[in-house]
């Protein structure tokens, strides 16, 4: 298990790393993935921006001069359980997650936020993305 | 990784026992060629598989590989008209047409083959839009099978009849795939998980929307699970722990509401394409319930069944560990 806490300086800038070198997101027209998006644990919101299948930037607390396509957020609890090497049932992936909050009417999950189109156009790679936090939070599955 | 029929035993030269045929069925008045893959004694109990929605028969292959199962029970695994090898029929301009999958139309399509096929008795198991189906089974044709598995049912399930995964600004080979991708659990091996994926990625323009027109709009039973006649036909509700669609829960609760002859099991650590996704922990948990329908197992089954109970450790690559182990 990763020392860094999640959401630190240093865990984003792990997690960018991870994402920036991650194979899977140079295939399959991954590398066209260019939508920012945004991730808020709890209060804090930090923007991703995304350029070619990888991260450009991270912005903490993005303001109006800002632009994203769509966004994830939780509690800090989801998040934290989102990111365990082996997380548990429902909130283990971002569609799982969402629909227990959108369908089922369930607290204490993910929710998806923002043009549900660019979600679909480019789901396997933000759903990959999302992914990775796991990977770095686990320090890189090493 | 143990046991006999999995992937990473085999030899260059072995040929599975597997047999594929085609099959010709009328289904609401129109000619189908359906295809199936069988293995077992002619004389097996027949086993008949469902696939899930938008998918095809190689979802079953390991279980249709199982030298345990195959002993006893002649299992088989079709694809129903518009999947896998499965064509459009001939005589219709379906091109014209939206496909859409219906309660009437998918229990005609089963009874059909399992007539065409002259099965006696059939234990019937199915997942997901499958699972769901046993519950119109035994309220339509309780008399047709000895048993109905459905596997990761529940008397509604909705939600899923999404307008992008057929839309022509959405890579949809891709995302019919994805969508799936967290209904199946963690612990269950990268390489099952992509290769279920992978089958997904093989489905025709519009079909994996449309059988979800009959699982999440046309399938709901809340308020008639009266009808659905299990102590005629036992009914065994088996979900999967990571299956946010229909989770264990709704699995209890839909059995619950059936009343005699329907049976809820917990399948931990696996999710919504069992057999596919996980098919060794798939393969020993199916085993046990096999065993309560054939009267060779004496305890009742537990709530949930887990991977110890059957004799299966799980595989030490997490999800946080995708990489080779080089």
């Amino acid at each position: 298990m990763n020392e860094t806490e999640l959401s630190s300086h240093e865990w984003w800038e792990s997690y960018k790393e991870t994402v920036n070198n991650d194979p899977e997101m140079d295939v399959r027209g991954h590398d066209k993935f260019s939508e920012n998006f945004y991730i808020e644990i709890g209060d804090e919101r930090v923007l991703v921006e995304m350029n070619g299948g990888e991260i450009a930037e991270l912005v903490p607390n993005p303001t109006m001069n800002h632009q994203w396509s769509f966004g994830v957020e939780g509690d800090r609890e989801a998040w934290e359980a989102f990111v365990q090497e082996t997380p548990p049932a429902f909130n283990h992936e971002i569609i799982a997650s969402h629909y227990r909050t959108a369908v089922r009417g369930e607290e204490g999950h993910l929710q998806l936020t923002g043009d549900n189109k660019k979600i679909f156009q480019h789901l396997r790679a933000f759903q990959r993305t999302l992914d990775l936090m796991r990977v770095a939070h686990n320090n890189g599955g090493n | 990784m143990e046991g006999t029929d999995m992937p990473t035993s085999y030899q260059p030269g072995d040929v599975e026992p597997i047999d594929g045929s085609y099959v010709h069925i009328d289904v609401e008045g129109v000619s189908h060629r359906v295809y199936y893959e069988e293995n077992g004694p002619d004389d097996g109990i027949p086993l008949l598989c469902q696939h899930t929605a938008g998918n095809n028969c190689q979802q079953w292959r390991h279980l249709l590989t199982d030298e345990e199962i195959t002993e006893n029970f002649r299992v088989i695994a079709h694809d129903l008209p518009y999947h896998g090898k499965s064509v459009p029929p001939t005589t219709q301009e379906w091109w014209t047409d939206d496909y859409t999958m219906t309660a009437k139309k998918f229990t005609d399509t089963l009874v059909s083959l399992a007539d065409a096929l002259e099965l006696e008795d059939p234990i019937y198991m199915g997942s997901s839009m499958g699972g769901n189906i046993t519950l119109e089974l035994a309220d339509w044709y309780p008399d047709r099978f000895q048993a109905l598995i459905g596997l990761e049912c529940g008397a509604h399930s909705p939600g899923f009849y999404i307008d992008w995964l057929d839309h022509p600004e959405v890579n949809t080979t891709e995302v019919n795939a994805y969508a799936c991708w967290g209904l199946m659990a963690p612990q269950s091996p990268e390489q099952s998980r992509r290769e279920t994926m992978y089958l997904y990625e093989q489905g025709a323009t519009g079909v994996f929307k449309g059988d979800l027109y009959y699982y999440s709009v046309d399938h709901d039973y809340r308020d008639k699970l009266d009808q659905v006649n299990a102590d005629e036909c036992p009914l065994y509700i088996a979900n999967g722990e990571y299956d946010y669609l229909t989770t264990p829960e709704d699995g209890r609760q839909t059995a619950k509401g059936i009343g005699e002859g329907a049976t809820a099991i917990e399948l931990a650590q696996i999710g919504h394409f069992p057999m596919s996704e996980h098919p060794e922990l798939f393969n020993a948990y199916i085993r046990e319930l096999l065993a309560d329908i054939t009267g060779d197992r004496d305890e009742a089954l537990p709530d949930v069944l887990e991977p110890d109970d059957v004799g299966i450790e799980l595989h030490p690559p997490g999800p946080a560990r995708e990489k080779p182990a080089d």
